[in-house]
């Protein structure tokens, strides 16, 4: 039972948020990340995302030194997503890590599919399937107001004639929308396999299974195109 | 060198300290007590470890009065009183009390080292019913089930699932009249949570504060150490009220950092109640009309400069009987004292009045 008389998630079995909590703190970052807190909020202070959000790196480190699990489970679900992970809050006289605390958390989240997990993502499904087929991150092109509201009203201005303001640049090889530069298909297949057999997609499916199977079919026709059999990587590693 | 012996008054640590360090000097000591049992606040209110160290009150304590035993230079008075004094120091006349009379001895300077009494929770003006609930204990309480290794909830015998301290209590309080913080309760009680934890690996400990005060290496040795490997959750907040529900006690307080509104069942409720004034030492301010500092105890000269010279030539004072004082302020005190009281025989010895 939560020590707060306006704790949230009380219909959610405690046996469920004790399940997450241990998972994050049986984590092998998680000695690193926390010692104690002694809520002075230096933390804070120096939190960028706490200027613009009710969002309190402090909250992360105290909660957790106090294994609070109903709390954690409040703060796995409402607050996680709203870190910017620059790590400003580890000047920390403990030492401690509170965005490092927040990393394990949405681990934590990804790997058990939360709903806040997956509303958090939704606007990286397209950069995650654009990685992870073209090998290349952010493209000019998905620079959309639609999908980054919180980027502000000039990239309205710049999705609009992106190819003319791409073409400003004085580097040819930057006058792409598409993609950020071109990546030989030999590396984007070998890095597929590493992130298909070290888990990673199993994550994204958990998280947003449509961009999942999407994925999976371009890339293992790919595979397949180029004589690579995934299958045998995979008794490799089980051997 | 003169003969007059140096009167030490209360054979807790500081007056053990001393009286030990008298009769090392070369002068001769009374010790007086007014119980049968040497070693103070220690012994008598059953203390288990001591903080920071966690060594054994008893065997520390045996460790000092043993130091002090069997020395021609020291006579020890148990069961005995200070009810008088006539003239100054050097050449005081003070009139000691026991079961078979009175009798006059000279001293030729004092030490009071009468220390304080642990705050009485039914004075507290919070709603904690410590002679309500039999759960409510305090943490001297609590020091004499973990020295009895029976740390168990009073009313049912069983293992407590959850207890919480609640820290200034009779401490800091300007409607009780005790403004002063009492300096040791911060650490007795993360140092009794570690012991809690260690004894009751299951239960949650929880430490409701105002500020932690883990002055020098009480900070990591006791106050990380209790956060940080026994998992103790303090909480910045102080308790309103205790109430009963079901065969619970229900605290009622506010997380101040977080700014939320908390009610917790707990097993049990352990006050960390705090130092005032001893009964010896209110009298012996008396009897020897030592005035007293502003909270009451009992009033040194030269500020930080001085913290054991009285206002009355020659009479001195050590250890908590001057106000909220640890193990190792009554200990550095008594030493102190006795540098002074010696420092004042020599010079009276030689510009004889």
């Amino acid at each position: 039972m939560s020590i707060y008389t306006d704790a949230k998630y009380m219909d959610v079995p405690y046996e469920e948020k004790l399940k997450l909590f241990k998972e994050v703190k049986d984590d092998m970052r998680y000695d690193h990340n926390l010692y104690g807190c002694y809520e002075c909020g230096i933390c804070v202070a120096a939190c960028p995302s706490a200027r613009f959000y009710d969002f309190s790196p402090r909250v992360f480190a105290q909660i957790m030194a106090r294994e609070d699990v109903d709390t954690f489970y409040e703060l796995l679900n409402d607050n996680v997503w709203d870190c910017s992970q620059c790590y400003s809050c580890t000047r920390c006289p403990r030492q401690n890590n509170p965005g490092g605390i927040i990393l394990m958390m949405r681990d934590a989240a990804v790997r058990a599919g939360l709903q806040s997990a997956k509303d958090a993502l939704r606007a990286y499904s397209r950069i995650i399937y654009k990685v992870m087929s073209t090998g290349t991150q952010v493209a000019p092109d998905m620079l959309q107001p639609d999908f980054f509201p919180d980027w502000g009203t000039d990239v309205k201005a710049v999705a609009e004639n992106l190819d003319v303001w791409r073409r400003a640049i004085p580097p040819e090889t930057l006058h792409t929308t598409e993609l950020a530069w071109d990546v030989s298909e030999k590396t984007r297949l070998e890095l597929y396999m590493i992130w298909k057999l070290t888990g990673n997609l199993e994550l994204i499916e958990g998280i947003d299974e449509g961009i999942y199977m999407i994925l999976e079919e371009v890339m293992e026709e790919l595979l397949d195109d180029n004589g690579y059999d995934i299958d045998d990587f995979e008794n490799i590693l089980e051997d | 060198m003169s003969n007059k012996p140096i009167l030490v008054i209360g054979g807790g640590p500081a007056g053990l300290e001393a009286t030990r360090g008298i009769a090392d000097l070369g002068y001769n000591a009374i010790l007086v007590d007014k119980s049968d049992v040497l070693g103070g606040n220690p012994i008598s209110a059953n203390y288990a470890a001591l903080t920071p160290d966690m060594r054994s009150a008893e065997e520390a304590m045996a460790e000092m009065v043993d130091a002090i035993t069997d020395n021609p230079l020291v006579d020890i008075r148990m069961n005995t009183t200070v009810v008088g004094s006539e003239g100054d120091a050097p050449n005081l006349k003070v009139t000691l009390q026991n079961e078979s009379g009175e009798e006059v001895v000279d001293a030729g300077s004092v030490i009071v080292s009468t220390g304080f009494q642990h705050f009485d929770p039914g004075k507290e003006t919070q709603m904690y019913g410590y002679y309500e609930h039999d759960d409510v204990i305090t943490i001297v309480d609590a020091e004499k089930m973990l020295k009895d290794d029976n740390f168990v909830v009073p009313s049912s015998g069983k293992k407590p699932e959850q207890i919480c301290f609640i820290q200034c209590v009779g401490s800091r309080d300007r409607q009780i009249g005790n403004q002063w913080c009492s300096k040791v309760c911060c650490g007795i009680a993360s140092k009794q949570a570690i012991e809690i934890r260690d004894i009751l690996p299951e239960t949650r400990v929880f430490i409701f504060y105002i500020d932690m005060r883990m002055y020098g290496f009480w900070e990591d040795e006791i106050y990380w150490k209790a956060q940080e490997e026994k998992n103790v959750n303090y909480i910045r907040g102080i308790v309103t009220e205790i109430t009963k529900r079901g065969d619970k006690l229900l605290v009622k307080g506010e997380d101040t950092t977080m700014g939320r509104p908390m009610e917790i069942p707990m097993d049990m409720v352990v006050l960390s109640v705090g130092m005032e004034p001893s009964e010896g030492t209110t009298q012996m301010a008396d009897t020897f009309k030592l005035p007293l500092e502003s909270h009451g105890f009992i009033g040194t000269t030269g500020g930080a400069l001085n913290t054991v010279q009285t206002k009355v030539p020659g009479v001195f004072v050590a250890g908590a009987a001057a106000g909220p004082a640890d193990l190792e302020d009554s200990i550095s005190m008594g030493g102190a004292a006795v540098m002074k009281a010696c420092a004042f025989l020599r010079k009276s010895e030689l510009q004889p009045a």
